[in-house]
């Protein structure tokens, strides 16, 4: 019986990668050389986008004509994996998760960027894998590791990110097939044979440590100059600088002022409430509404940003359209308020506060839908005078009252009352969700523990639920679920 | 097409002693033209389309050698077409996904089997079971034995499955029988080489015409009194000549090893998984070589009741690996040993799971199981336990790894709509309209739309095959409230949908609404073309309208959508849902397949720019200023171009959402903002090169007066 081993490669790619293409420059150069060599995958629907994988054996040897072929498996098996390239950090921990990777014997190539998966993406707050989560499992996994953002290489290189995939398969010595020959057999598949070879040379170069993989910034982000408000504790300092430009922005310099003034009531107490208070306060006070958008869509450098993100050339035009559809909501705001009132009236009888509006595209690269959006923004001193305004203030010293009294009670209970107010954010259908559930926790469940004088020891941890709750599902299931477990008598004794 | 196979076709026209390097399905396309067909068919699927693919796109080749191919508009149709070998020495090939293509075939199939051909005729069935399948899990061996039909089930290598369609179609006309040759998804995605022979002609063919139709033989018809003499023909000459044929042919293999009172019985299909385990347990090697004799059932039905005995009789235990449910071989194997009275142990289901795939880790498993059964043996137990066990540490220490990093599990990746998919603003209507009138019965269909089953949409109350999802909905309609929504493409529309959905509902004077997608192919499988196409200069002209079509059987709601105008759609659907006129109304959700569009637009956009015309390419961005994190556009959209990164707002921690360079600027961003009255952050961006000078005049003199603007606003 022979003991010629066979090399074992396994490609965990998303449908639509080209993770074939990689394993086809794999198994062409493993001819050219003579090899014995066996791939295949599993495409079929995945390669729409979902995760798919891509195995390769072969034997790092040319056999004399005539004799026995060796006998390739079809499936990858945990832990006999000799080289494991994943084009995704979440996907190369899916892989170890399966113990693919063996700290015995797998080389681990695997891009550290990632495509995030769609619970991730839907989640109404954070709903991301944590990256140091996923390093962690990678760190542990492999015999030897080369972790770099094979994106960003590539968009470097010119390449796409196969090419530096491959350079990097190439550095680890184990497959018996040398650079050189993957050079010949990009070369002879015949396309983007230079940036595909730029690709692969720039991938060896970074697994052989010859080269960073992403050029570091020369300077670290310029800290902006803090003009400290000494009467201020030093945690607070970052946040109220940013708090007082983006006021100003926002309003003017006068209304900067009243932001310092609210926080004045908090200055002494405890460093963490105050920093939360801080910087949702900034929030509040800088609520969104058209005027916000506008001053947003007709900043100076914007439109260099967007031709950049285009990667539009001198010479090239660009063409930018905003698309809004202002309802009642919208345009109430921006009313006195008892036109407001009216309007809402209106509203709320005929069924229209979700279902009107005008839908308009506003092209801002031409002088006329630039200057509509300049006008709005230039209603910055109507802001003042409108419905909308009276309401948030109102709305702001209720919950710095709340968070004041709070306080007094139970200090990390107020942090939570503080935090609450992330639930508030946004435009149109998103806004009145938010603001629903905030009143609705507020209503059935902060302000009674507030009136009653006590709070119990637990109800800091609820009222973090609650909030959680209130993000979890877009219908409000849970949190009407949260709720009514704090109203059934007992609950909060016995929890 | 999604994919040109330029390359492969020129592997197609190689001679004797040639070599092939490629993937298995071609290497089967290669080797029925080795084998002179005349016909070739089929109905496209996973893992079987390339093969249809690369002849349509081999035009000349095929004229050449005068084989007819025809892209039938489902696999009865296909198995239908085998009818041609009934009559006439013709050989012929059809293709299509197993088990369900098989079981829209069977009609068919059993009506050309009990009569049975003259020329071979040869079904070519991709097996899709298992890791990646993309279908319901049954076994095309059911048909094979209720059908008298013969089951090929070759080795996975390319070599062993050219040489056994060849055999395969010799078998075929030996016994009058077609064959099934199975090949399972990863057979059909290898990658490896085999020596090639000559394209041979059949003897009738397109260009070689025959003088004169068959005559009359009435036996060649599956109508009584002909099928009673059929019944007996099928049992006591077929099969008794195809169970000659496998034994003088040498198609089951035979290894020898040095546990002779051992013995293992497997499928075709899953000798590398068993010689790689051999291997690694230290019971064989790289090569083939095992220690326990093995017996390969290249042919899985009829098995050869001399060659089990034999093989078995003398030996203490026999372990047998069928995959799938039920155990037919097992079953018979047991039948036969009873009856020739031979005591040897057989092993199967009972160490092997009943249903899933037979991967490295089952087989490990099953393995030290049978040889921990069958002591005292030379092999040193322990030692294999260690060895086997390696492979489950392994995973182990991954889950451990896993668990001990992450609080919650990490969540699957499915495949999912494409960028700027049509398919997409459908369902994003879809959902809007639950949100307005609350929940609603959908009954989903086969396509590229059941995508929307997963996330964000999460949609769907059934799925009842390719074309069904009107049809299943039939019963529904009557017992609810609100009216159902049915969806169908344009592929299992023509599939099958006109006949079973479409018809049956108007015949029955039926309601409820069905939105059928057009996208101008069926999508899912690669963009083959279907009697609706449009685009493709390389196929025939449209041959056939669904809107005429649907007119002409009697449908009077009918209203014709873009897909990306979401608040018409949603307007539409609303309609449809609430008007009271009574009877079917048909939606058409109509625009091109977005990966087929792109494909066709960045040529034409290569080939714009090589020649200086005005180029313009569209699409979207998020003023991440504007963009508060909730992510609702995500919730309503869900395409890959819209991911999130890091808020550089240093107040906010939430993510912003972000559209990514693959961006196609389909628009449903922009529609999704209105319908929904989302944020205003997105917007739409053109670039445009190779402008013309009036333009770039015209464009210089609005960036003077908004940077003059701009300037003013900008915060001191």
């Amino acid at each position: 019986m022979s003991d010629l081993k066979p090399v074992k490669i396994l490609i965990c790619a998303m449908g639509g990668e080209g993770g074939g293409v990689l394993m086809n420059w794999i198994v062409s150069a493993a001819w050219r050389k003579g090899y014995p060599v066996q791939a295949t995958s599993v495409p079929g629907v995945a390669q729409r986008t979902g995760a798919t994988t891509y195995y390769i054996e072969l034997l790092p040897e040319a056999l004399p004509q005539g004799a026995a072929q060796p006998v390739f498996a079809l499936i990858p098996t945990a832990g006999e994996v000799d080289v494991l390239v994943a084009t995704e950090a979440a996907e190369a921990a899916r892989a170890a998760g399966n113990g693919f990777i063996s700290p015995a014997r797998t080389h681990l190539i695997a891009s550290t960027s990632r495509v995030y998966l769609m619970p991730e993406k839907m989640a109404m707050t954070d709903g991301r894998v944590d990256d140091d989560k996923l390093a962690v499992i990678l760190a542990k996994s492999a015999h030897k590791s080369v972790l770099f953002d094979a994106h960003v290489a590539a968009q470097e290189a010119g390449a796409i990110v196969n090419a530096v995939m491959l350079g990097a398969v190439a550095a680890t010595g184990v497959i018996g097939i040398e650079l050189d020959d993957f050079i010949a057999a990009i070369t002879q598949e015949g396309k983007a044979v230079e940036s595909n070879i730029a690709g692969l040379k720039s991938g060896y170069a970074i697994a052989n440590g010859e080269k960073p993989a992403v050029e570091e910034p020369d300077n670290v982000i310029a800290i902006s100059e803090v003009s400290t408000k000494s009467d201020f504790p030093e945690n607070v300092q970052a946040v109220l600088d940013h708090a007082l430009k983006r006021l100003a922005d926002y309003q003017n310099e006068v209304y900067a002022a009243t932001y310092l003034g609210h926080l004045e009531n908090f200055k002494d107490c405890d460093p963490e409430l105050l920093k939360v208070v801080a910087r949702q306060l900034a929030l509040r006070m800088s609520y969104e509404d058209i005027i916000r958008v506008a001053q947003a869509k007709i900043r100076a450098e914007r439109i260099q940003r967007i031709r950049q993100e285009t990667g539009a050339k001198p010479g090239d035009l660009v063409i930018v359209t905003e698309f809004f559809k202002p309802g009642v909501a919208e345009i109430s705001d921006l009313l006195p308020s008892g036109m407001a009132k009216s309007l809402i009236a209106w509203g709320e009888k005929n069924n229209k506060i979700e279902n009107f509006g005008f839908a308009m595209e506003v092209k801002t690269t031409t002088v006329t839908g630039f200057l509509k959006l300049w006008f709005l923004a230039k209603l910055k001193w109507w802001r003042p005078k409108s419905y909308r305004w009276q309401i948030e203030q109102a709305n702001i010293e209720d919950w710095l009252d709340l968070v004041d009294s709070a306080s007094t009670l139970n200090v990390n209970f107020a942090i939570e009352v503080a935090e609450l107010a992330r639930l508030i954010k946004g435009y149109g259908s998103t806004y009145r969700r938010g603001m629903r559930n905030y009143s609705r926790i507020v209503e059935e469940f902060v302000r009674p523990l507030l009136t009653a004088g006590a709070i119990p020891s637990e109800a800091t941890g609820q009222l973090k639920h609650m909030r959680d709750a209130a993000t979890s599902d877009p219908d409000g299931v849970t949190l009407d679920k949260e709720l009514s477990e704090i109203r059934t008598p007992g609950t909060i004794a016995a929890e | 097409m999604e994919r040109s196979f330029h390359k492969e076709i020129e592997q197609l026209r190689q001679g004797d002693n040639g070599k092939f390097q490629g993937e298995g399905i071609l290497a089967v396309t290669k080797a029925i033209l080795q084998s002179g067909v005349g016909y070739v068919g089929g109905y496209q699927g996973a893992p079987v389309s390339h093969l249809l693919d690369v002849l349509f796109q081999a035009k000349d080749l095929m004229a050449e050698l005068g084989v007819h191919v025809e892209a039938n508009s489902n696999e009865a149709s296909a198995a239908a077409m085998l009818g041609a070998s009934i009559n006439y020495p013709v050989r012929g090939a059809v293709t299509w996904k197993s088990i369900v293509g098989t079981n829209v075939a069977s009609d068919a199939l059993s009506h050309l089997v009990s009569p049975g051909v003259k020329g071979g005729a040869m079904i070519i069935s991709g097996e899709d079971t298992g890791e990646g399948s993309s279908v319901i899990q049954e076994r095309t061996h059911a048909f094979a034995m209720k059908s008298s039909l013969w089951l090929l089930d070759p080795r996975p290598n390319l070599q062993s499955m050219v040489n056994m369609v060849e055999n395969g179609f010799q078998l075929s006309e030996a016994t009058n029988t077609p064959v099934i040759l199975g090949l399972r998804i990863r057979a059909c995605h290898v990658q490896g080489e085999f020596t090639t022979k000559n394209n041979k002609k059949s003897p009738i063919n397109s260009i070689d015409k025959a003088d004169d139709p068959a005559p009359f033989e009435y036996d060649r018809l599956a109508h009584p009194p002909a099928i009673y003499a059929q019944e007996k023909i099928k049992v006591e000459k077929r099969l008794p000549a195809a169970q000659k044929f496998i034994v003088d042919r040498g198609l089951n293999e035979f290894f020898d090893g040095r546990y002779d009172n051992l013995g293992i019985i497997l499928q075709g299909g899953l000798y590398n998984t068993l010689v790689n385990r051999l291997n690694v347990l230290g019971l064989g090697d790289q090569f083939g070589n095992s220690d326990i004799p093995l017996m390969v059932l290249n042919v899985p039905h009829p098995l050869v009741p001399d060659q089990i005995t034999e093989f078995c009789a003398g030996k203490d235990a026999v372990m047998v690996m069928e995959e799938g449910n039920p155990e037919f071989i097992e079953h018979q194997i047991h039948t036969l040993l009873r009856k020739a009275d031979i005591q040897t142990r057989i092993f199967g289901k009972d160490i092997f799971p009943t249903g899933g795939e037979y991967n490295a880790e089952v087989i490990t498993k099953g393995l030290v199981d049978f040889l921990g059964e069958v002591e005292p043996l030379a092999i040193d137990q322990e030692a294999l336990r260690d060895k086997a066990a390696q492979l489950f540490n392994d995973k182990e220490a991954g889950h451990g790894v896993m668990d001990g990093a992450l609080d919650k599990p990490l969540p699957p990746r499915p495949p999912g709509f494409c960028t700027g998919c049509p398919e997409r603003p459908v369902f994003t209507a879809i959902k809007m309209l639950k949100e307005e009138i609350g929940d609603i019965h959908i009954a989903a269909d086969i396509g590229c739309h059941a995508f929307a089953t997963y996330a964000p949409f999460s949609m769907g109350n059934s799925i009842l095959g390719y074309g069904m999802g009107l049809a299943s909905a039939s019963a529904v309609g009557p017992m609810l409230k609100k009216r159902t929504i049915s969806i169908m493409g344009d592929g299992g529309f023509w599939h099958n949908g006109l006949q079973s959905g479409v018809l049956s509902n108007l015949f029955n004077q039926g309601d409820g609404i069905l939105i059928i997608m057009q996208n101008g192919y069926a999508s899912a499988t690669g963009q083959q073309y279907i009697p609706s196409s449009t685009a493709g200069s390389d196929t025939t002209p449209m041959t056939s309208e669904i809107e005429q079509t649907l007119k002409a059987l009697g449908v009077k709601w009918l209203r014709t959508v873009r897909t990306y105008g979401v608040s018409r759609m949603l307007d539409t659907l609303r309609e449809a849902m609430t008007t009271e006129q009574t009877g079917l109304k048909v939606i058409i959700a109509d625009s091109e397949c977005m990966l087929a569009r792109q494909r066709r637009i960045k040529a034409e956009n290569v080939e714009k720019l090589k020649r200086g015309a005005e180029v313009i390419v569209p699409r979207f961005g998020i003023d991440e200023e504007i963009c508060t994190g909730d992510h609702s556009c995500i919730r309503l959209s869900g395409c890959p171009s819209l991911s999130i990164k890091d808020n550089s707002d240093p107040l906010r921690d939430e993510p912003v959402t972000e559209v990514i360079d693959s961006c196609v600027g389909c628009g449903l961003c922009g529609e999704v903002a209105h319908a929904a009255q989302l944020c205003p952050s997105f917007y739409r961006v053109e670039r445009i090169q190779n402008a013309g000078g009036l333009a770039k005049m015209m464009a210089g003199l609005r960036n003077s007066v908004i940077g003059w603007l701009a300037g003013s606003e900008r915060p001191q």
